[in-house]
């Protein structure tokens, strides 16, 4: 698998590189900022881009323009969005043009490498990968939708967490030690309970629990 | 009402009373009552009108030539008596009160004469009807030369009618030149005078001017050898009656015109935004020609509306200027017409309501002014503090933040390689250690910047030797202050010289600075000097203006003093209650 690599901190790129190396992915190209990365990803064509949110020249969200411009023109690139902070509202944002293959994790998530290994190899499958803390700060949001998620069961609330996060069904069982059967009973009472429309695409389904939670 | 006055008064009455005994027992007229009435009449009037201006203007001399006049007009009315000795002081006094009159026509409003012309026609007038009258008496039997059926003349010496006729004739040539003269004076000056004087003055000009030509009448009638009759006297004599009456409704105007002070304060504290300040005042002085001119202290001149020099009328003019002050200073001036100086109680009335207003004017002015300025320095105090935010923020990010990521990172790649070679993580580890070392000392450097830790423990003293000690050029500070003082008074002093020091690096190419810090009846005084090339200012990028406004939301001043190539000195006073 080949990845390039964007963060205007030398000594992070260079860390992640060596981390990625580590779990046996190859890394193809480093770039300090937004026009950098889209000039490595046309040249070099790699299966994952991994983003720093904040670069030069502004310093502000040029990680998330770059993003943009690349899921426009190779919808299938992997993007791995990594940050110091992660904000809901750039989530829905980042997912909002289609969650195939995009992840956004804080950058501490990196320093388990079975969890970067899994998180570039889930967004380079076409998978989701959202961090955890987007969706407690969602849930924990004093005007979030808490009567309806209070209607959720312990159990429940774990289940949606993990799908927010973009696990499958199979990822699920195989964090909360249940089976297939059951993550799909949950699933379904989850969607019934929150008015959800079904949905059995993994991918997708990230999205809806995202803005519903976004939203309300 | 003081002794004094009632004294006067009681004088007044009773030769008023005496001199209508005197006409109602007379033995040569028909008409006693209309005589006596007629004559009591004008005296009481004279008496009560003086005494009423008196009371009213002690300063006005009108009052008391007043009552002079209603006693020599009572003197007068002896001349009907038919006693020979009383007879004889009636004629010999009866002009006395045309003098008295004449005196108080030159000399009104005041009662003072003003200039050398008129107080020779003054005393010409005394001359011509008091020692002329009793040469003219010496030559002349009572009866029949000097009236009819008179009693007889004590002061006759040996009689002549010719002598008698000749000093008659001359006797009211000149009393009419005299009177002549002095219309002549009075209606150049109604013509010189200014709307505001006319207008105080009109009752009594109508009634005097009437006068004075009547009297001008009766003395060329008597010289003539009285072709007109009594026609002349008789208008004279009503003009007479009704002059008292003149003066004080002038005085009650007068009284009006001080109410219209009362006006002048609504007006002022009601006005409008479009009535200027000059018009409300010329309104209650009456006086549409006022001029309002401002003081300009920095000049020391007067200056009009727009700021444009004023022009001041000449002394003696009959435009003048009168000072409004403000605590004891100039602060502007009414150029007004002369004849309100007559009202100095209007004058100085007005005065004060001007000062008031302008004091208003001045304090709205100043509070707007500040106002403005406050609201700069919070904005710009916002401003910083946000500023301070986003470099706080930028800073943990990029430094302390990162450092931190790549030492997870690091400890990720250590933890994955110790399980299958223990030896290959130890490099690791010790890059996550010094890693982490670095991460520490930017968040002592970052907190630093914050607040500095050496000033929350060891005060301003030590915090500013940290300062100096760290300073681009060699530093030599002298503090006299030993015990703490309050802290934001401390934080603002340190990062005035921290941000003074750092000016002196970037801008100032100085080889050596000196800092200053000592407390004076509760005030912090900070100064840094330094030897480079001056030429700075509050603004202008370098920092200043922000610790202005910190030092001036302290109450404090913040001063720079610059000039090219002498170096700079900033210094701040910053109150320590």
């Amino acid at each position: 698998m080949r990845v390039v690599v964007a963060d205007d901190s030398v000594i992070l790129r260079e860390g992640l590189a060596r981390l990625l190396q580590e779990v046996g992915v190859e890394v193809v190209g480093l770039a300090g900022d937004g026009d950098e990365l889209l000039a490595l990803v046309e040249e070099l064509q790699p299966d994952v881009a991994i983003v720093d949110i904040r670069m030069p020249p502004t310093h502000t969200d040029e990680g998330l323009q770059a993003v943009r411009k690349i899921r426009e023109r190779w919808p299938g690139m992997g993007i791995l969005v990594l940050s110091q902070y992660v904000r809901p509202s750039y989530a829905v944002e980042l997912l909002s043009g289609g969650s195939e293959g995009v992840g956004y994790l804080l950058k501490d998530r990196v320093s388990d490498l079975g969890e970067l290994a899994s998180s570039v190899r889930r967004v380079a499958e076409g998978g989701s990968v959202l961090d955890p803390s987007v969706v407690s700060q969602l849930v924990s949001r004093p005007n979030g939708p808490r009567a309806l998620l209070e209607s959720l069961s312990e159990r429940e609330v774990e289940v949606l967490a993990a799908m927010a996060e973009g696990l499958s069904n199979k990822a699920i069982g195989e964090r909360l030690w249940i089976s297939g059967n059951t993550v799909e009973k949950h699933v379904k009472s989850i969607f019934g309970k929150l008015q959800l429309p079904a949905s059995e695409d993994d991918h997708r389904r990230v999205l809806a629990v995202i803005r519903f939670l976004d939203a309300s | 009402m003081r002794l004094t006055h009632a004294s006067v008064a009681a004088a007044a009455v009773a030769s008023t009373l005496g001199a209508a005994w005197v006409a109602l027992e007379t033995d040569r007229s028909s008409h006693r009552v209309l005589l006596a009435v007629f004559g009591a009449v004008v005296s009481l009037s004279f008496a009560g009108s003086g005494l009423h201006a008196w009371i009213r203007q002690p300063r006005n001399r009108l009052g008391p030539l007043m009552i002079l006049i209603s006693v020599a007009w009572s003197t007068s009315m002896l001349f009907f008596a038919n006693g020979a000795l009383v007879y004889t002081i009636g004629q010999a006094l009866r002009p006395l009160f045309v003098v008295g009159l004449l005196y108080l026509l030159l000399s009104f409003p005041t009662g003072r004469l003003a200039t050398t012309y008129e107080r020779t026609l003054v005393g010409s007038m005394l001359v011509v009807l008091l020692p002329l009258q009793i040469v003219w008496m010496l030559p002349a039997e009572g009866d029949p030369v000097l009236c009819k059926g008179c009693p007889r003349n004590l002061l006759e010496v040996q009689r002549d009618d010719h002598l008698t006729h000749v000093i008659g004739a001359f006797q009211g040539a000149a009393g009419t030149l005299v009177l002549f003269a002095a219309v002549v004076v009075l209606v150049r000056r109604w013509r010189a005078s200014g709307a505001a004087e006319r207008r105080a003055i009109a009752p009594v000009a109508v009634v005097g001017g009437v006068l004075m030509v009547a009297a001008v009448l009766v003395s060329a009638n008597f010289a003539a050898g009285s072709p007109l009759g009594f026609l002349p006297l008789l208008i004279a004599w009503c003009a007479f009656a009704v002059l008292p009456v003149a003066i004080v409704a002038m005085l009650v105007q007068r009284r009006l015109a001080r109410t219209a002070i009362a006006g002048l304060v609504i007006d002022l504290g009601d006005r409008p935004k479009h009535m200027a300040l000059r018009d409300a005042l010329a309104r209650a002085l009456g006086d549409p020609s006022l001029d309002l001119v401002y003081w300009a202290a920095e000049t020391g001149r007067y200056v009009d509306a727009q700021g444009g020099p004023a022009a001041l009328p000449d002394a003696g003019g009959a435009r003048v200027v009168t000072a409004v002050q403000r605590g004891g200073e100039p602060a502007a001036a009414l150029v007004h017409d002369r004849a309100l100086l007559e009202n100095p109680e209007l004058i100085d009335s007005v005065c004060a309501a001007a000062a008031l207003a302008l004091e208003n004017e001045r304090l709205q002015a100043e509070l707007r002014s500040r106002l403005a300025e406050l609201q700069a320095s919070r904005a710009r105090l916002v401003e910083a503090a946000d500023a301070e935010r986003v470099r706080i923020e930028r800073d943990l990010h990029d430094g302390a933040q990162q450092r931190l990521v790549s030492i997870a990172m690091a400890l990720g790649l250590a933890e994955a390689r110790f399980a299958h070679d223990a030896e290959a993580a130890r490099p690791i580890l010790r890059e996550a250690r010094d890693g982490l070392a670095l991460a520490l000392e930017e968040l002592r450097e970052l907190s630093r910047g914050i607040l500095p830790g050496i000033l929350t423990e060891r005060g301003l003293t030590a915090a500013l030797g940290e300062l100096s000690n760290r300073a681009s050029v060699p530093v030599r500070l002298s503090s006299s202050i030993d015990g703490r003082l309050p802290e934001h008074v401390e934080a603002a002093a340190y990062f005035l010289v921290s941000e003074a020091l750092a000016n002196v690096a970037k801008h100032s190419h100085a080889s050596s600075a000196r800092i200053h810090a000592s407390v004076d009846d509760g005030v912090l005084a900070v100064d840094i000097e330094d030897d480079g090339i001056g030429g700075a200012a509050i603004g202008g990028g370098s920092g200043l203006r922000g610790l202005t406004d910190r030092v001036e939301a302290l109450g404090g001043r913040l001063t720079v003093s610059s000039p090219p190539g002498r170096g700079t000195v900033v210094r701040a006073e910053i109150p320590c209650a």
